[in-house]
């Protein structure tokens, strides 16, 4: 059946007489008749369904004019309102609009606020008497999460619509596309799925298209009469009604089959749309499919027997890694967003979140784990828990649709976590475990299976929700171990057709060589049927089985990506190459030294040592050699910054090999300086830089660090004897430091030259503030230093 | 809508090349560069907040109170025609500056250069982002965004920081100023957005070319920069 929505109420309420500024939910109360008028306008246009002018009478709307007290009556007066107007020719949703705030962590309206907000109104609208409720114009999909739960769960059995708003580039503001729209407020159990605003009606085809193919509830559409501009003082949306109404059949070809106008359309417009879909046929959306989808804020991931295989890293979990407990007890998640960073970019498609450390909260954990990571990373995640609270506070923060790892048929599983799975639109990973334990056979397995599958689907799970597990046992205890998880393997996709998973590394325990043993397994099983393993994403062997496997099983064609992967292997590194030219100790040091090859000069110091190259000739010869090219392509523009400081590295570890070894002979003196940043600066990575390739050229160093005071900086250059003090200042606010040390240094008869540098320091500035030299970088400074030293 | 983190899914290498002053090093491992910016994903913190006021282009006042003169020819000019601003603050918080001095310390230079470039990249990045959040919003009541300006832009002291940090709120999200107006955390931006009507009947306010990012920039030897001194106007 084709609904059709009504049209924008802003601003036809401004032509109804509301006041710039004032609040247009107010009208409800003190106007009631310019709203009823403009529902009725709607209603004769052809308009089915009605919107209550609502979208902004939630608590945290309200507050801007001091009327957060009157939600409820606010929102019980517009559905009134709409209803009278209605008179059984219409049905009536009421509208709930955005907090204008982004939820935790992307803002900071936490998650509980937000959904309180909506509920107190979706719970008004509801007990005034509307027939949905229409939660629109969201562009964070975790409000949109919050909105949709407080609506099921404070006006049950009233339909809930609910509708984002996407930019040009077809993602909502915060990241999140159509597709994962579709399949986590799908699964959540909206009941209309769609789009409405920022666009008109062209660029939101492949939008409703796009939505209509991830879910199998009905699609709504609410364009925009095109981009709005202005003219003479006035906001005007270009598109006209017919130009409106043509696009109603493009729309519902798309798969939209509730359609209305957002910011810029009138009765007129809705009449045009009307009146293009009146003969319009519905057209027959595919059933939707029985595959496996999981969706992070901003990417989907399917799981499928027909797609390549899906790994799910299982290496954010504390169990025997006593670190990363430690870690995540004492409240730091740097190792855990480590090891999601690190997962993915090693292959892995999902990941597991196990939060599972003794003596924790492990709800808070979850939730924070999550929250993290789905903030670093947009592979979906898999809740980890065997503590309902826990998985409940992860599957609330997680903003998509997560999979829940694990249920069993024991009887608390099947009790707690079916319901959440339900409640937050979450896949579950089934184990074929019951009270008693666990079956050993495939046949029994099966049987365990059916059990959880006809329990999930009592509590309104469907085909596309499950991911079967075919449990590992120990092969070391169990001959038959292997080949009952092959028969499983099988068996899960004749009698089910689900995708499947495991932990597979059980497989081997207590046997030698184990990653032959688990590569070897994990060939096997992929080849009976393994989907989506649980794995850890590093293990070279495990990723090279699944490469060759790719190319035997068909999903790798002809064995292309497998043979681009051992050619690559096969090319020696650029490491490799140079040790085979066969330079002289000196020179090789040297052009260690240039290329910045820090693993190598060890070696070749070493080398140069042995064969009788005193510390004087090294340095000289080959050290200081390296520096003079390196300070000339440099200023040529053939070498940049993080190169030369590659090579000061690489001097560094050949200055400490040097004093290792011939600790007797001192290493070249050039001089003595005082090194700053001034007073007011907090800015000292140009100064470490100057700093460090000073060291490595064989000055002594003495670095008073970031923000010193002038006293400081005259104390240190005479006790020291310095030869040369550098100054540095980053901005023009502090550059003025540099002439109060200059004079405070005069003033105590300090003999040592001075060098300023920073970024907003120029010559000029340097000879007003007396200064002996101005080093605009720090190769500069050192060849300047060098100068002053002769001298 | 004023406070936006957005997520940090990936810190671009090109940038973090080109604020290391490697834009030229074609030869430079790539790999360092992406370890630089999946460290600094992992260290940092985003928090953008943003703030919207009235404004008088022929007094350069922002209507707030108390309302705030923008002194700078400049910045006075990029602003003409715009009736509305916007005040916005974005850090990446304390963590990667410590790191990138802990690295230095430990005699790992390029890598504390290299995270300090993805550290810069990453603030600019989230700047960027909170424009994307705002566009749609100004659009929406006709108004285009002129691109985003701070204190110490051409003739824009930076002694007006401290009107930006209250007008923004910056404070919210942990940025303070020192003594000497620097922005703390260091990896931390303020600025200010004008917005205008773009009327198609009075085309002037919409047509009004400025010099735009590097270019307006005096620093012409700057290795960062994005176009050759030669082609500076």
């Amino acid at each position: 059946m084709i609904h059709i929505f009504d049209g924008a109420m802003g601003t036809m309420l401004q032509a109804g007489g509301l006041n710039p500024g004032a609040c247009p939910e107010l009208m409800n109360i003190e106007q009631p008749e310019v709203v009823k008028n403009i529902h009725k306008a709607y209603i004769d246009a052809g308009s089915t369904i009605i919107e209550t002018n609502t979208f902004g009478a939630s608590s945290l709307k309200l507050e801007h004019y001091g009327l957060a007290s009157r939600v409820a009556e606010i929102n019980a007066a517009a559905v009134k309102i709409a209803k009278e107007a209605a008179a059984g020719r219409a049905k009536v949703a009421g509208s709930m609009g955005p907090t204008g705030c982004f939820v935790v962590p992307l803002g900071d309206l936490d998650f509980e606020d937000a959904y309180a907000c909506f509920a107190e109104q979706a719970k008004a609208l509801a007990e005034a008497g509307a027939d949905y409720l229409i939660i629109e114009t969201c562009i964070d999909i975790q409000e949109m999460r919050a909105a949709l739960l407080a609506a099921k769960e404070n006006a049950p059995g009233v339909p809930v619509i609910c509708q984002l708003s996407y930019s040009e580039d077809g993602r909502t503001v915060t990241g999140t596309d159509p597709q994962s729209a579709a399949i986590i407020l799908g699964a959540m159990g909206a009941d209309v799925i769609g789009v409405n605003c920022s666009l008109g009606p062209e660029q939101l085809v492949p939008i409703v298209r796009t939505l209509a193919e991830n879910c199998d509830v009905p699609i709504s559409v609410q364009p925009n009469a095109g981009m709005p501009y202005l003219e003479n003082g006035e906001t005007v949306f270009p598109m006209g009604p017919e130009d409106f109404g043509r696009w109603g059949t493009e729309l519902l070809a798309a798969g939209a089959t509730y359609l209305g106008g957002c910011c810029g359309t009138t009765p007129a417009h809705i009449a045009a749309l009307s009146a293009a879909l009146r003969t319009a046929e519905e057209p027959l959306r595919a059933p939707k499919s029985r595959r496996l989808w999981l969706a992070s804020r901003s990417k989907s991931v399917c799981i499928d027997k027909k797609l390549p295989t899906r790994l799910i890293g299982e290496r954010i979990n504390p169990t025997g890694r006593k670190k990363l407990a430690a870690e995540i007890r004492e409240g730091s998640f740097l190792s855990v967003k480590k090891e999601a960073v690190n997962q993915v970019k090693a292959g892995a498609h999902l990941l597991d979140v196990n939060m599972g450390v003794g003596g924790i909260d492990q709800a808070a954990a979850m939730k924070k784990a999550v929250t993290e990571i789905a903030q670093l990373t947009d592979a979906p995640l898999a809740i980890d828990t065997s503590d309902a609270q826990a998985l409940e506070a992860g599957l609330r923060a997680y903003p998509g649709r997560a999979l829940i790892n694990s249920v069993s048929y024991e009887p608390d599983r099947i009790a707690e976590f079916l319901p959440l799975a339900k409640k937050y639109g979450a896949a579950i990973l089934c184990l074929p475990i019951t009270a008693e334990g666990v079956p050993k056979t495939a046949e029994e397995r099966i049987e365990v299976m059916r059990k959880i599958i006809q329990a999930a689907k009592a509590q309104g799970l469907e085909d596309g929700d499950f991911l079967l597990d075919a449990l590992v046992m120990t092969v070391s205890a169990d001959k038959n171990a292997c080949y009952e998880v092959l028969i499983t393997l099988q068996m899960y996709r004749e009698r089910f057709g689900y995708p499947t998973t495991m932990g597979l590394s059980n497989i081997s325990f207590g046997l030698p060589n184990r990653p032959l043993i688990n590569s070897t397994f994990f060939a096997m099983c992929l080849a009976a049927g393994l989907d989506a393993p649980i794995m850890n994403p590093y293990d070279e062997s495990m990723q090279r089985a699944l490469k060759a496997s790719a190319a035997l099983l068909g999903d790798d064609p002809n064995g292309l990506a497998f043979s681009q992967d051992e050619a690559n292997l096969s090319v020696p590194k650029k490491a490799a190459v140079a040790k085979e030219s066969n330079l002289a100790a000196l020179p090789a040091i040297k052009q260690a030294v240039i290329d910045g090859e820090k693993d190598e000069i060890v070696e070749l110091v070493a080398r140069a040592v042995a064969e009788g190259h005193s510390t004087n000739e090294i340095t000289e010869k080959a050290l200081t050699a390296a520096m003079t090219d390196i300070g000339e392509d440099f200023g040529a523009g053939r070498m940049f910054l993080p190169q030369v400081l590659l090579s000061a590295e690489t001097m560094r570890a050949a200055f400490n090999k040097l004093k290792e070894l011939l600790p007797a002979s001192s290493e070249a003196d050039k001089g003595t300086v005082v090194i700053a940043t001034v007073k007011g600066d907090v800015h000292d990575l140009g100064k470490n830089i100057t700093g460090a390739l000073l060291a490595n050229s064989g000055f002594r160093l003495i670095d008073l660090g970031k923000d010193v005071d002038s006293t400081e900086i005259v104390r240190a250059a005479i006790e020291s004897k310095a030869d040369i003090v550098g100054l540095c200042a980053l901005m023009t606010t502090t550059m003025v430091q540099i002439d109060k040390v200059i004079a405070d240094l005069k003033a105590a008869g300090c003999p040592a030259k001075v060098m300023v540098g920073g970024a907003a320091v120029t010559q000029e500035y340097a000879d007003n503030a007396g200064a002996d030299a101005y080093a605009p970088d720090g190769v500069k400074a050192v060849e300047l230093a060098k100068e002053m030293v002769k001298k | 809508m004023p406070v936006y983190n957005a997520p940090l899914l990936r810190i671009d290498s090109q940038e973090t090349r080109r604020y290391a002053g490697l834009m030229k090093a074609k030869d430079f491992d790539e790999t360092k560069i992406a370890d630089a910016c999946q460290e600094a994903r992992l260290l940092a913190t985003p928090r953008g907040i943003w703030q919207v006021y009235d404004y008088d282009c022929q007094r350069q006042e922002i209507k707030a109170d108390p309302p705030c003169i923008i002194e700078g020819t400049k910045i006075g000019a990029h602003l003409a025609g715009c009736d509305k601003v916007i005040l916005l603050a974005a850090t990446v918080g304390e963590a990667i500056e410590e790191t990138v001095t802990a690295q230095f310390a430990a005699g790992e230079y390029a890598a504390s250069v290299l995270l300090d470039a993805a550290a810069t990249t990453a603030v600019e990045q989230l700047a960027d982002a909170m424009e994307k959040a705002i566009k749609p919003k100004a659009a929406a009541k006709g108004y285009g965004m002129r691109w985003r300006f701070s204190p110490g832009y051409g003739d824009w002291p930076i002694e007006q920081q401290p009107e930006l940090i209250r007008l923004s709120q910056a404070a919210d999200i942990g940025i303070s100023l020192s003594s000497s107006m620097m922005l703390v955390p260091r990896k931390s931006i303020t600025a200010i957005i004008g917005l205008y009507k773009e009327d198609k009947s009075t085309p002037a306010a919409s047509t009004v070319k400025h010099a735009k990012g590097c270019a307006a920039c005096h620093k012409v030897d700057c290795p960062a920069r994005k176009i050759p001194p030669e082609e500076h106007i």
